[in-house]
């Protein structure tokens, strides 16, 4: 899963995946967006609320593709930035691991986070 | 070989009154998606209350709630997420080759309905904070 | 002036009237002294219409010029001028030491593409009615300036270089020519116009920030040879392997200026936007 995150030997599959994943987030952030403050209020969440909703399995499911995808998403994003920018050599190599591990652990901690809120 | 004179990128951001729509749309976009990511990041760790039980979480949530500035934030990265959507869509249908000769028309309409709902959703985002 | 003396009296005559004679061709000398010296300022002065040229000027091995400067120059109007034959006027009547590359000045060889008004636009093909006053022009941006208007060219064309910008048929046919279709020929059609002016790539942001990325130009190259039925199949396949590098087609990000400045109207964009499809559909193949 961690290669995943780093780097790309092929700029065609981060290229895809990245389109792949915004369609997937287009919808997902706007539905996440439209549920947590006109549906429910932001200021009425409480645990037992979350609880509710993580509880249900395909929500469950939902937000941890949201996480991954989000994740995904937005590390590639940062990352073809400052190869926009001109970063090469060591300066990539740093970008590069220092971005897979923020990935890594941003990931881990989400499902940790997604798991407690369920209860499980 | 006698030196040569190198502008450099401060020059480029000076000329911001002749940037074309396109430029907009990728500053826009790179600037919208490090607020978001920089959010992701943040929003993972204010919902890792929640380990901590969930008096500590709703504690948490409550409180960030109450703040006035949290919620002009919150309207903030609204803004920010609309326009990242709808503009990621204009790209997506660019990626696809489709509407290519009105990309800097769908650049303006992106903006503007980023502006049309946010002002919509200020009301129910701002409720009870003031 | 008096006339009561009659000593004086065909005197007085005299003086007055040679007096206002002399004064009359005092008067007369005056007026054709003052006429000769309008006609002379006259002469130095650009008669009916002119427009302000602003033009960077920059030489390292000149003590004054050491840092960039504009200087302006008055030069006069005449219908259908352009850019490049303002600039010729001021380098001819006011400073030839003013630099700037040009050719053929029929927008063919690519030589004088200047940054006019705040965009990238060939020096011959610009118009000086068609813009405002006064008329600025910088050397290209993102690119070193070696002196007034001239930029180095060398890495745009290392660029064109590296996606081998020629024809490669694999084998050559024998005894028949190498036919294509009329389709094939309205598809590349636009592509083949490119006269290596390297407007595209000084407006490109992505060109600016990374030096090793190919830039519209030699990308829109590859695509013409790319999309040409007579290429054969082994160097299409290593023209696909160049250009989907990581500095390659990837590192657009449709911002759309190459094609908003191109002086041939060529739709850059479009043809970097089909060579990244092309390049996730050969990969997906493989899968």
């Amino acid at each position: 899963m961690a290669q995943r995150y780093s780097s790309f030997s092929s700029g065609s599959t981060a290229w895809l995946l990245q389109r792949i994943t915004a369609a997937f987030l287009v919808v997902v952030l706007a539905f996440h967006f439209f549920n947590l403050h006109f549906v429910h209020h932001a200021y009425e969440i409480e645990f037992a609320g979350s609880q509710a909703r993580m509880q249900n399995i395909g929500y469950f499911v939902t937000m941890i593709l949201f996480l991954l995808t989000a994740t995904f998403h937005g590390v590639n994003g940062v990352y073809n930035a400052l190869v926009n920018q001109g970063i090469d050599g060591a300066q990539k190599r740093i970008a590069q691991v220092v971005l897979g591990a923020a990935a890594l652990l941003l990931v881990v901690q989400g499902i940790r986070v997604a798991n407690t809120l369920a209860g499980f | 070989m006698s030196q040569s004179y190198d502008r450099g990128l401060i020059e480029d951001f000076g000329r911001w009154r002749e940037f074309t729509a396109g430029m907009w749309a990728w500053v826009f976009h790179k600037f919208t998606g490090w607020v978001l990511i920089g959010y992701l990041f943040t929003h993972i760790s204010v919902l890792s209350t929640s380990m901590q039980g969930a008096e500590t979480y709703n504690q948490t949530l409550s409180g960030l709630e109450g703040l006035a500035l949290v919620r002009l934030l919150e309207v903030g990265l609204l803004a920010v997420a609309v326009f990242h959507i709808l503009n990621g869509i204009r790209l997506l249908f660019v990626d696809l080759g489709v509407g290519l000769e009105s990309q800097d028309k769908s650049f303006y309409a992106s903006l503007v309905l980023t502006g049309v709902i946010v002002v919509a959703s200020v009301p129910t985002f701002v409720s009870g904070a003031f | 002036m008096s006339t009561q003396t009659p000593d004086t009296d065909s005197e007085t005559e005299q003086p007055s009237s040679t007096s206002h004679q002399e004064r009359r061709m005092a008067e007369k000398q005056a007026r054709k002294e003052q006429r000769e010296a309008d006609e002379a300022a006259a002469a130095n002065e650009i008669q009916g219409e002119t427009v302000e040229l602003k033009v960077f000027r920059y030489d390292p091995e000149i003590e004054g010029k050491e840092e960039p400067r504009f200087d302006s120059f008055t030069v006069p109007f005449e219908k259908g001028m352009t850019v490049l034959d303002a600039l010729i006027y001021a380098r001819d009547e006011y400073d030839s030491s003013l630099t700037f590359r040009h050719s053929c000045r029929q927008a063919v060889c690519g030589s004088d593409a200047f940054f006019v008004n705040g965009s990238q636009r060939l020096g011959c093909q610009t118009q000086i009615a068609d813009l405002d006053g006064p008329v600025r022009v910088e050397p290209l941006p993102h690119q070193e300036v070696v002196k007034d208007l001239v930029v180095e060219m060398d890495h745009f064309y290392d660029q064109m270089e590296s996606v081998d910008p020629f024809f490669d048929t694999d084998e050559t046919p024998d005894g028949e020519e190498q036919r294509q279709s009329r389709e094939n020929r309205e598809e590349i059609k636009l592509s083949t116009r490119c006269i290596w002016c390297g407007a595209c790539m000084s407006s490109c942001n992505i060109a600016a920030g990374d030096n090793q990325y190919l830039g519209p130009a030699a990308i829109n190259k590859a695509y013409r040879f790319y999309m040409d039925e007579r290429e054969g199949e082994n160097k299409r396949q290593e023209r696909l392997e160049i250009i989907e590098a990581e500095h390659g087609v990837w590192r657009c990000q449709t911002q759309f200026s190459c094609t908003n400045v191109c002086p041939k109207d060529i739709p850059l964009t479009e043809h970097i936007q089909e060579l990244k499809r092309e390049a996730v559909k050969q990969n997906l193949k493989f899968w």
